[in-house]
């Protein structure tokens, strides 16, 4: 069952994307026969605005107390120990809910304009906080960082960026930033006598030397569809830097039109022409322990994942972690108008603040710990790598002291950041991504039908 | 050697529901005290309200969401009918029902032959036949979610079945192309609910009188002429049952989708009831959501109500009828 407990580890080392929808750990998912009355009994509850059983974020926040609302994970022990400190001194009491795991973006939507409704909530910025402050429910956080300009300096500023809407901002970090990384098998490139890509051209070549004998290049779960989508994040980036994105999530639809558009969309499409990721990646999954077993067991020799692929194969491939798993920046593209240290990936989670809260005074003093020394050693102890300006002081206590410096140096020295696509747009947009983003790995979609599958997407 | 006393379906006052009926009251007064006919409205309350509040209130709110627009933020606002304009010219939605018509469809033929061979012979009274059928009971102990799963371990191209076997599988990337996705759906389906089916034949078969074989045998038939000209006409209510519980089940068929092709590759295999999802509770579309979930509820039902009267199931006529 080795599928199935790596799975599980996977919801608990990997907080950042509650909305993917392939876990098992979804499970115990409705009998066949109940499913229909399940969703018309939560439709209705919906429509009565009670929160589909959303009891743990109850309590109306009027008796010298805040909630804070928080995804429900591993990850959960350093938030308790925040808001222990928090309370030690704050006369304003701080209550921390937590909704597990992959409900919580559902439960949030549904919990955020009533009575009911935290003070504090955490979320991952973009497109999951964008429709709430279109409806005017969010606190800006200028006034806060007015008065203790740390709020926003203490942070670094490409993941800072990512709950910044329309000028204002909006959240702040509240976790560790997870960069997506080409991962390599050392031992199969070592005896290809190759070395980790810098260029395309470098990849297109190892790819041909692997393939000649007879290793599939790069492994890939696209039955869970995100994975391919990384794959586009960086090529639009390499080739057209992060302006065009930027514009296309803004609104500008015809950005995804561009020249620098089908010039990505080509490169990507010459890549699985040439066979670099197999035949059978559809039928592969990440979050089943497929592609990390076959990047471990050898017959892959990369994978572009996300920087919890270290915690994945720390937990279902000890050995191979230890000694063999290598790791580097996506290689860059001659003549691509995008920084080659530029990075893509969950820039990190935040806290952000409903406007309704009674107490912004304790919620500001709240925040600031989230800078604090403490927060910064409870995170880094429990494998997280916060993106504070102080984290490095304390890089030696991580889990994994050289691969988080290597990761922050890289989050630092990043011109741009990139949020994940299908979280920089709001969760409506989702679905079709995904399904875009399969299509065009499948050729049931072409780079014109892929840019007008983008193009019919809706904007924040 | 067909049943014998079939007219009555026909018959526009329906002599033999009516003696039935007779016959059922006159039991019941044989049996129970005196001057008890039938129970009254009031033993129905409970399932009615149970009915009411958690089946036809929540219908009724979904029909009047499948006219607004709502993310789940706010109140839902008044759309008229632009969730069903764009629901008429959604291709996905007119490919789900299709696909969900052929799941259920593939369901019906690929579990109703298995289950009925599997469940007459359960129904004899061979050596190790009870071992072997409790074997055959396991899948339906498991849910579909862990089913789900274990087949999606079994089937993974390299480390699962496919890589041992590649001459039947090919480069094993089932989920990589709409027919392979469906019949992966499909028999995974199979796996998990023929037992269920197993198990009703099994008892319908037990129940068929065994005179009926053994006048058989006395006219000289076979095992296979016994099988077609006796245990499967009596088995005929039983098929309508099994199939009905089948479509009904199969239209609403979830878990396996969800965990085993996301209905993917692209929207190969998304079925109208992870549409509905989709767009309910990741899209936070609960107005588009509704009005799939209402095309669903009508589709299913109109199914079943043909399904019923085409059968003749709502005379519920007995399998031992005629004997």
């Amino acid at each position: 069952m080795r599928h199935v407990s790596t799975a599980l580890h996977r919801r608990a080392s990997r907080p950042s994307r509650p909305s993917r929808p392939s876990r098992p750990s979804r499970a115990p998912g409705p009998s066949r026969t109940s499913l229909a009355a399940t969703a018309v009994v939560c439709a209705a509850a919906l429509s009565l605005v009670t929160g589909c059983g959303s009891g743990s974020a109850g309590g109306a926040s009027g008796s010298g107390v805040i909630h804070v609302l928080v995804y429900g994970d591993a990850g959960n022990t350093v938030e308790k120990r925040i808001v222990d400190t928090f309370n030690k001194t704050s006369k304003v009491r701080a209550v921390l809910d937590t909704i597990p795991g992959a409900d919580y973006q559902t439960k949030l939507q549904t919990v955020i304009n009533n009575p009911q409704a935290p003070d504090v909530f955490f979320n991952w910025g973009g497109g999951s906080i964008a429709p709430f402050v279109k409806a005017g429910l969010l606190m800006p956080l200028d006034d806060m960082i007015a008065k203790d300009p740390a709020l926003k300096a203490d942070f670094l500023p490409s993941v800072f960026n990512t709950a910044v809407v329309d000028g204002k901002s909006y959240g702040v970090p509240m976790r560790g930033t997870q960069p997506v990384l080409l991962f390599d098998n050392k031992k199969v490139l070592a005896d290809a006598g190759l070395t980790p890509p810098t260029t395309w051209d470098q990849l297109l070549d190892e790819i041909r030397t692997l393939k000649a004998k007879g290793i599939t290049p790069i492994a890939l779960g696209g039955g869970d569809q995100w994975p391919e989508l990384m794959w586009f994040e960086y090529l639009f980036d390499r080739e057209a830097g992060p302006g065009l994105f930027q514009k296309a999530v803004g609104g500008d639809k015809s950005a995804w039109n561009s020249p620098e558009s089908t010039k990505a969309l080509g490169l990507l499409k010459q890549l699985i022409d040439a066979g670099a990721f197999g035949t059978t990646y559809d039928s592969v999954k990440f979050t089943d322990g497929g592609s990390p077993a076959l990047l471990a067991k050898g017959k892959a020799a990369f994978e572009l994942m996300g920087s919890w692929e270290y915690a994945t194969q720390q937990s279902a491939n000890p050995d191979f972690a230890k000694d063999q798993l290598g790791y580097g920046a996506f290689p860059g593209v001659a003549d691509g108008q995008g920084d080659p240290n530029d990075l893509v990936g969950n820039t990190n989670n935040f806290y952000s603040v409903r406007s309704t809260t009674k107490y912004p005074d304790a919620v500001a003093q709240f925040l600031k710990l989230m800078y604090s020394d403490e927060f910064v050693k409870a995170q880094l102890a429990i494998g997280n790598l916060p993106t504070t300006t102080n984290t490095p002081d304390f890089l030696s206590g991580s889990a994994s002291p050289a691969y988080s410096q290597y990761q922050y140096d890289l989050v630092k020295r990043a011109p741009s950041f990139q949020l994940s696509w299908d979280q920089a747009y709001p969760p409506s947009a989702m679905t079709p991504i995904h399904q875009a983003v399969q299509r065009f790995f499948d050729g049931q979609l072409d780079a014109n039908g892929f840019i007008q599958a983008m193009q019919a997407l809706p904007t924040p | 050697m067909t049943r014998s006393p079939t007219p009555d379906r026909a018959g526009p006052t329906r002599p033999g529901r009516a003696d039935r009926t007779r016959a059922d009251r006159a039991a019941r007064t044989r049996s129970g005290p005196a001057g008890l006919t039938r129970p009254g409205l009031v033993w129905a309350l409970p399932a009615t309200a149970f009915f009411t509040v958690f089946a036809l209130v929540p219908l009724a709110l979904v029909a009047v969401l499948s006219f607004t627009t709502w993310n789940g933020i706010g109140a839902p606002r008044a759309a008229g009918l632009a969730n069903w304009t764009a629901l008429l010219h959604d291709p996905v939605m007119l490919k789900s029902l299709w696909l969900s018509a052929l799941l259920t469809a593939l369901g019906v033929l690929l579990q109703t032959p298995i289950s009925l061979l599997l469940g007459v012979w359960a129904a004899g009274h061979q050596r190790n036949r009870a071992i072997l059928s409790a074997i055959y009971f396991v899948p339906l102990l498991l849910s579909a979610t862990a089913v789900s799963v274990l087949w999606r371990a079994l089937l993974d191209p390299n480390f699962g079945l496919p890589a041992q076997a590649p001459w039947l599988f090919g480069d094993g990337n089932l989920l990589g192309s709409r027919d392979g996705a469906i019949g992966v759906l499909a028999f995974v389906g199979a796996w998990q609910w023929t037992p269920l089916h197993t198990l009703i034949y099994q008892g319908s078969a037990r129940a068929i009188p065994q005179v009926l074989h053994q006048a058989a045998a006395i006219d000289g038939a076979g095992r296979l002429r016994q099988f077609w000209h006796v245990t499967l006409p009596q088995l005929r209510t039983t098929m309508v049952t099994s199939t009905v519980l089948m479509v009904v089940g199969g239209l609403t068929t979830f878990d396996t989708v969800l965990i085993l092709t996301q209905g993917g590759p692209g929207t190969e295999t998304t079925i109208s009831a992870y549409y509905m999802y989709q767009q309910g509770f990741k899209s936070f579309d609960f107005g588009g959501a509704s009005a799939i979930a209402l095309v669903l509820v009508v589709v299913a039902t109109l199914v079943s109500l043909a399904m019923v009267r085409l059968s003749g199931y709502d005379a519920m006529r007995a399998g031992a009828e005629g004997i």
